[in-house]
């Protein structure tokens, strides 16, 4: 299979701190795997997505040694708080899940096509006329996620996605991370939601203080 | 009221590039204007302006909140100080050529305040955004535009939130002046942290969703644009430059 994303002995240090983040950190994630992220906070969960999604140091600086090849042609990430992730600029839901392939300048039809299967991916086909200033931080956190998503990325950093969620649209949205891998979407999710998790991870990962300390079967690592 | 009011009326259906053509348009000529009448003769465009934008009230109450501190110290350093010949007015000598300066400057950033505010209340940013982006702007600048335009709602909603969720702890608002700055603290400090915080996280959104892809992003629904209004954004701009060619003239003869 195809590595989305190879990471060698990768460390990395945040801006302005001694300590790094992530420690001789070596990972391969190959497309349709999906990869859990445990670990307490400060482990480094998620300063691996930024990192293995090209953020960091890129956007946020810091320093990075060791190698890092990401093959992925697109990434999408979501982060734990969506209001923190709208553009700001749109007046629609479905403007705001459209933003990310109309700025890669695709086709009228076709971002508008991408735009509605990630709305109906999410369920919140319904929501797409509403503002997303006026939307409760469920429906949010199901917008950014369907942004994402309309990227088609080849790699999905999720961190926390459920943080804001019911549990029922939490499962709702952990039960559709597996069709998404299946069609080849490499998935990386750091959570500490390790029951909902298990059940749809392909790997596992446990991270402490910046280095992998287990790699395997969501059933032995998570347990 | 600072921000876009949605509407119906003509300058909210109107292309985003006239309205703020209109508005450019006072600014540029209040600085063309020299004698308190026709100053004043385009605060009450700017007037006009707002009443066709259905935010006559709202644009008025703001620009004179914001003028009035502007106009009281214009008063006092030319009318009150200003030179001969002197005018009295009840129990007030007051300078005749710095009563119409004062009447000139304040009119002048009325019309100005006035006509942005109506610009700002009719302008959608997302249709500006359509506008700019059918224009092949780069996201950039279209982006630093359109955040300028959105921050003070913004930040006035998270300012609002701050303020409920502090006085749910014991924030007390009323009281002494001094009791009430002292208040300020609780909410500024979260609402620059808040914000500084919240700009990283969506930086990183926004470059994972291709803004600084640099390639023409495509425009969803960018607003109709027409001959009328075309002809109308070129009509304002010769009567800026009549208005300019006018001032030249009169400061020549």
């Amino acid at each position: 299979m195809t590595a989305c994303v190879s990471l060698a002995a990768v460390t990395f240090t945040y801006p302005g701190v001694d300590r790094a983040a992530l420690s001789d950190l070596s990972l391969d994630v190959a497309a349709g795997e999906i990869v859990a992220v445990a670990g307490a906070a400060g482990a480094g969960a998620s300063t691996l997505l930024l990192v293995a999604t090209g953020l960091a140091p890129r956007l946020i600086g810091g320093t990075l040694t060791g190698s890092r090849t990401i093959g992925a042609r697109r990434c999408g990430i979501v982060f734990a708080r969506p209001w923190t992730q709208l553009t700001g600029l749109c007046s629609t839901v479905r403007d705001e899940v459209a933003f990310g392939p109309a700025s890669y300048g695709r086709p009228r039809e076709e971002v508008l096509a991408a735009a509605a299967r990630a709305l109906e991916q999410l369920g919140i086909a319904h929501l797409a006329a509403r503002d997303p200033a006026h939307l409760s931080g469920g429906e949010l956190q199901r917008v950014v996620v369907a942004a994402a998503l309309a990227l088609e990325p080849d790699l999905l950093a999720l961190d926390d996605p459920a943080a804001e969620l019911d549990p029922d649209a939490a499962d709702a949205l952990y039960a559709m991370l597996p069709a998404l891998g299946r069609a080849g979407t490499a998935i990386l999710i750091a959570t500490p939601d390790l029951e909902r998790v298990g059940e749809v991870a392909t790997r596992a990962l446990a991270l402490d203080r910046g280095r992998i300390v287990r790699d395997g079967a969501p059933a032995v690592v998570l347990a | 009221m600072i921000g876009y009011v949605p509407g119906h009326s003509p300058l909210h259906r109107a292309h985003p590039y006239t309205t703020l053509a209109a508005a450019g348009a006072v600014l540029f000529a209040a600085f063309a204007m020299t004698e308190p009448f026709t100053v004043w003769l385009l605060v009450l465009a700017g007037a006009v302006l707002a009443a066709s934008g259905g935010v006559l009230r709202p644009s008025a109450r703001t620009a004179l909140l914001l003028s009035l501190p502007i106009w009281a110290v214009l008063f006092v350093i030319y009318a009150l100080l200003g030179g001969e010949p002197r005018v009295v007015v009840g129990p007030l000598s007051l300078s005749a050529p710095g009563i119409a300066r004062a009447l000139v400057l304040g009119g002048r950033l009325t019309a100005i305040v006035l006509s942005f505010l109506t610009a700002l209340s009719t302008t959608s940013p997302h249709r500006l955004v359509e506008a700019m982006t059918a224009r092949g702007v780069p996201f950039g600048r279209t982006f630093l535009l359109a955040s300028t335009l959105t921050i003070l709602p913004r930040l006035r909603e998270r300012a609002a939130q701050i303020l409920e969720a502090q006085q749910c702890r014991g924030l007390r608002l009323g009281g002494s002046p001094l009791a009430r700055v002292r208040a300020l603290g609780p909410l500024a400090l979260p609402l620059i942290l808040g914000a500084l915080a919240e700009v990283d996280e969506q930086v990183l959104a926004l470059d994972v969703r291709g803004a600084a892809a640099g390639v023409h992003r495509t425009a969803l629904d960018p607003p109709p644009d027409s001959a009328v209004q075309r002809a109308l954004r070129w009509g304002l701009l010769a009567l800026v430059l009549a208005a300019y060619a006018w001032k030249f003239v009169r400061m020549r003869g």
